[in-house]
């Protein structure tokens, strides 16, 4: 376990920044104590970039609150071990030696940009505090890529973008030209284009200010693009650290491996299960569909590659189950004016099959599926969505899987108000609600259960149980995985096509992940600002984009140099 | 009123080219929308008011001339007062009459009612204002001393709520029998033995204007039990909101930004949470300041303080229509003016208010 207490990583001779020693720590969480970290050794040497991956729950952001000294009270902390920063010791030195140690060595980036930012006070007046005068703001400003600098220091952080608002971050974080920055996931909650871009901020600003990053992630290939040793979490264990290149292509512990292995890729081998054709025997052509074939017309913005389904072969058209046809949505804001969500979308979805919408925050495709399911009314144009004998309606499953269960009903009770209108008996009802939860891969068991006794993933199973107890005819998926682990995400995914597999449902799934459109769906729709600039078969549009966005979308996605090229098995060879 | 929206302009609103737009600046906007809503109000109001007037049992022209009077003298007082008169007739002359100033004669007093209200409100402002200042204070340490864990909080907080959770009424008379009547630390009522030098007609404002010490301290001494008790409730309406904000923007993801620069924690509590903390307790101060405005009535009686409390309570029971019409539109300006104020420096508080 404590491999890091060899030094054989380290990089030179120098003083390590920051140095963590056989450091244990337990925090009181809903009232239990629970250990979340055990004899962690660790240090970051001056100028390195050392990488942090492991899941949520393995304590990593845990250890970058304690390098800042600033673990919550609330949460009773008892530490063993040390954890020091430029020599200052940073659990129990006295709030006025630790203080000066943020202030002056120490710089920080977190997750969230939304929200890690003060929302009541100027951008201006935020910088000043740690730079203290304007000018110097300006100049980080221009410095992590903010344009207009002088003009963003009066305006508050609601009416910066997410990726601008993380660049004042960085700023913030670089002021006090810092020994070390701790940056707590600093792109999850960004746009791959955006987080490209951040990234190669991140390692600028080593460069230019010599400074140490930890950089703390759940994407490898985040990790490997930009980390000089990384360090593997795993329970609160330190499993593996060592040369990032070298853990990466050669993980010797089997958590890591399976880390990688839960990667999706754009060019990994599809798991088998993904591969499953999907079938919808019980559906003759055409039966009752209402919706005339041509009312899509011409489909999507002018992208050619219009190939009918999975396959190339031409086959009889399909009757379609959702046919979108110039679909535009206009929000009236009071100070821009209009802004148009949705300009004039035309798509079509066969019975039974899947399309991915990718694209950034903002490209519309959330609004898009918001509008098929009812959720929102459109400007112009129509949604259609024809019945069939696999199910009727269209039922949504939401990012947030723990905001969109209600808190206190049951599992049982969230699924059975569903059925309501079925007039089922209560024994029936009963059968139908395990049944259903059997199908999403849950335990009868957790039909008692409210949603905050749930893991991340429990919960996203039962959102998932909710949408199909009534089979729908469309399943609409808004990012159901991207607030899960890699793992869990995987598995969560491979649960979505089992569902479609048995009940023959038509999904279509939103998200910004390229590698999740590309298992989910058999064509893609690629989104910007409202429309649809590309349209095609998964693996046809991502080996040869034809619009400059996608390839551009295409190459933003981090990837692993040797292994992404490789089309061989993931956890092949290296054991 | 302008220069007021000036300013607000400046702080809220931004100087620079990137927050204007066409046309008025959002945050005037907000701001003439809030006041014209708070116009409207008091028109429906002052409907509601004359409305509940003459629908009422008793007769005004009767109280007017006495229960002894002739029918015929009864008569002649209607039509004099213009009871004739159709129903908006009447309501547009009360409202004319009202926006001069004039809101009749009390049928009790036999003084205009404009001329009462200016006798007695000036006491009920000084023992509602003093409360409520009291109530912030109060409240503010409530809160505070919670969410910061403060040692020995948790007792002043528990004898709040003690205080808090008996009817206003009862703490007054329990307040006068232990503080009067056994310790006689002080006076059972009134607002003191000094003449008021003026100009406000409120004691201590007035006394302490002139210097006059022994006077402001007998006022105050007058001050003390009865704004204590119209204080406690509100002050725990309001600690307890501002303790829940507290404590939600103390665990925020920008607090710990804040604190992560190397803040003193003095600093990160005024310049990150306190603004943050503030909006939902300013909307309970704005509520609970307009049901201070209406819990005096209670207060002044059992203190004999000389305000539009008393001077409502002696009118109901005679059916004083003009009096308490003139009470419950001043009681409900205050309530509208003092909510429009809140949202405002809500507005101010948060610049997102305004923007949506």
């Amino acid at each position: 376990m404590s491999t890091g207490a060899a030094p054989t990583a380290s990089a030179g001779p120098a003083e390590p920044v920051a140095r963590v020693e056989n450091f244990s720590l337990s925090l009181v969480r809903h009232g239990v104590r629970r250990e979340v970290l055990h004899g962690v050794d660790l240090s970051v040497a001056p100028g390195e970039i050392l990488g942090l991956v492991g899941e949520s729950g393995s304590g990593k952001s845990v250890l970058a609150l304690s390098l800042l000294g600033l673990l919550p009270d609330a949460s009773r902390p008892e530490a063993e071990g040390r954890v020091s920063v430029t020599g200052v010791d940073m659990l129990r030195a006295d709030e006025r030696d630790r203080r000066p140690v943020r202030r002056t060595a120490l710089g920080a980036v977190f997750q969230d940009p939304m929200t890690s930012l003060n929302p009541t006070m100027r951008i201006g007046r935020q910088l000043r505090e740690v730079t203290g005068a304007d000018d110097t703001s300006v100049g980080l400003l221009d410095r992590v890529g903010v344009r207009d600098a002088a003009l963003r220091l009066s305006v508050y952080p609601h009416e910066l973008s997410g990726g601008l608002r993380q660049r004042v971050m960085a700023a913030m974080a670089v002021a006090r030209r810092p020994r070390l920055i701790v940056a707590d996931e600093p792109t999850t909650a960004l746009d791959v284009t955006v987080q490209a871009q951040l990234l190669t901020l991140l390692r600028e600003l080593r460069d230019d200010f010599g400074c140490s990053v930890l950089m703390i992630t759940h994407d490898l290939g985040v990790a490997d693009q930009i980390a000089d040793r990384l360090a593997v979490l795993y329970r609160g264990d330190l499993v593996e650290l060592g040369p990032a290149r070298e853990v990466v292509r050669h993980p010797r512990h089997a958590y890591t491996r399976a880390l990688l292995g839960a990667r999706l890729s754009l060019t990994g081998e599809r798991d088998p299960r993904f591969a499953r054709t999907v079938t919808v025997a019980d559906e003759p052509d055409g039966t009752g569909g209402p919706v005339g074939g041509g009312a899509g017309g011409p489909v999507g913005g002018g992208a050619g590659e219009m190939a009918g389904d999975t396959t190339g072969e031409p086959r009889p058209a399909r009757s379609p189950a959702v046919t979108i046809s110039g679909l535009r949505r206009e929000f009236r804001v009071r100070r821009a004016g209009v802004i148009t969500a949705l300009d004039g979308v035309d798509l079509t979805v066969d019975r039974g099959a899947a399309l991915a919408i990718v694209g950034e925050s903002g490209s519309g495709k959330s609004t898009l599926l918001r509008i098929v399911a009812g959720l929102e009314t459109a400007t112009a144009g129509s949604v259609r969505i024809a019945e069939s004998t696999s199910g009727h309606g269209a039922q949504m499953v939401f990012q947030d899987a723990g905001s969109s269960l209600t808190p206190w009903l049951s599992v049982g009770e969230m699924l059975g108000e569903r059925l309501r209108a079925e007039r089922l008996d209560r024994a029936a009802s009963r059968r139908r609600v395990v049944e259903t939860l059997a199908l999403v891969g849950l335990d009868p068991d957790v039909v008692g259960a409210r949603p905050a006794e749930l893991s991340g993933g429990q919960r996203q199973r039962v959102a998932l149980a909710r949408a199909t107890i009534v089979p729908p005819a469309v399943l609409l998926c808004d990012e159901p995985t991207s607030a899960l682990d890699a793992s869990l995400a995987r598995s969560v995914l491979g649960l979505i096509r089992d569902i479609r597999a048995e009940l023959g449902t038509t999904v279509l799934f939103v998200t910004h992940d390229l590698a999740v459109a590309r298992l989910m769906g058999d064509r893609i729709a690629v989104m910007r600002a409202g429309r649809v600039v590309e349209l095609g078969e998964a693996e046809a549009l991502l080996a040869d984009p034809q619009d400059p966005y996608t390839r551009q979308l295409l190459d933003a996605v981090p990837t692993i140099a040797e292994l992404d090229e490789r089309p061989a098995p993931l956890e092949g060879g290296t054991a | 009123m302008t220069q007021l929206q000036t300013r607000l302009t400046g702080l809220a609103g931004g100087t620079r080219p990137a927050t204007r737009t066409l046309g008025v600046h959002p945050t005037v906007r907000f701001l003439l929308r809030r006041l014209g809503a708070a116009v409207l109000l008091l028109f429906v109001l002052s409907l509601v008011v004359f409305t509940l007037s003459t629908i009422a049992p008793g007769d005004p022209a009767r109280a007017y001339v006495g229960a002894n009077a002739s029918n015929a003298a009864v008569a002649e007082a209607r039509a004099r007062l213009g009871l004739d008169d159709p129903f908006l007739v009447r309501y547009a002359r009360f409202v004319g009459h009202a926006l001069t100033g004039d809101l009749g004669r009390s049928l009790r007093t036999r003084h205009p009612v404009t001329a009462d209200l200016a006798a007695f409100l000036p006491a009920t402002v000084e023992l509602v204002l003093t409360a409520f200042v009291l109530a912030l204070v109060l409240g503010a340490l409530f809160a505070v001393s919670g969410a910061l864990r403060w040692p020995g909080g948790a007792v002043g907080r528990g004898v709040l709520l003690l205080l808090a959770t008996a009817p206003p009424f009862l703490l007054a008379i329990v307040g006068v029998v232990v503080f009067f009547g056994s310790l006689g630390w002080l006076p059972a009522g009134g607002v003191g033995d000094f003449e008021d030098p003026g100009p406000f007609g409120m004691q201590a404002l007035d006394s302490l204007l002139h210097g006059q010490a022994d006077a402001w301290a007998d006022a105050i001494w007058h001050l003390a039990l009865p704004s204590v008790v119209l204080a406690v409730a509100p002050a725990v309406a309001v600690g307890r909101v501002l303790r829940a904000s507290l404590d939600t923007v103390l665990g925020m993801d920008h607090v710990r930004t804040a604190r992560s620069k190397g803040l003193t924690e003095r600093r990160v509590l005024v310049g990150h949470v306190v603004r943050n903390a503030i909006g939902p307790a300013l909307s309970m101060a704005g509520l609970q300041l307009g049901f201070m405005f209406a819990g005096v009535v209670v207060v002044e009686q059992v203190f004999s303080w000389p305000g539009i409390g008393n001077y409502l309570a002696a009118s109901i029971p005679v059916a004083d229509f003009p009096a308490i019409a003139g009470v419950t539109l001043v009681l409900g300006a205050v309530y509208v003016i003092t909510n429009t104020v809140v949202d405002l420096l809500q507005a101010l508080a948060d610049p997102r208010v305004s923007a949506t």
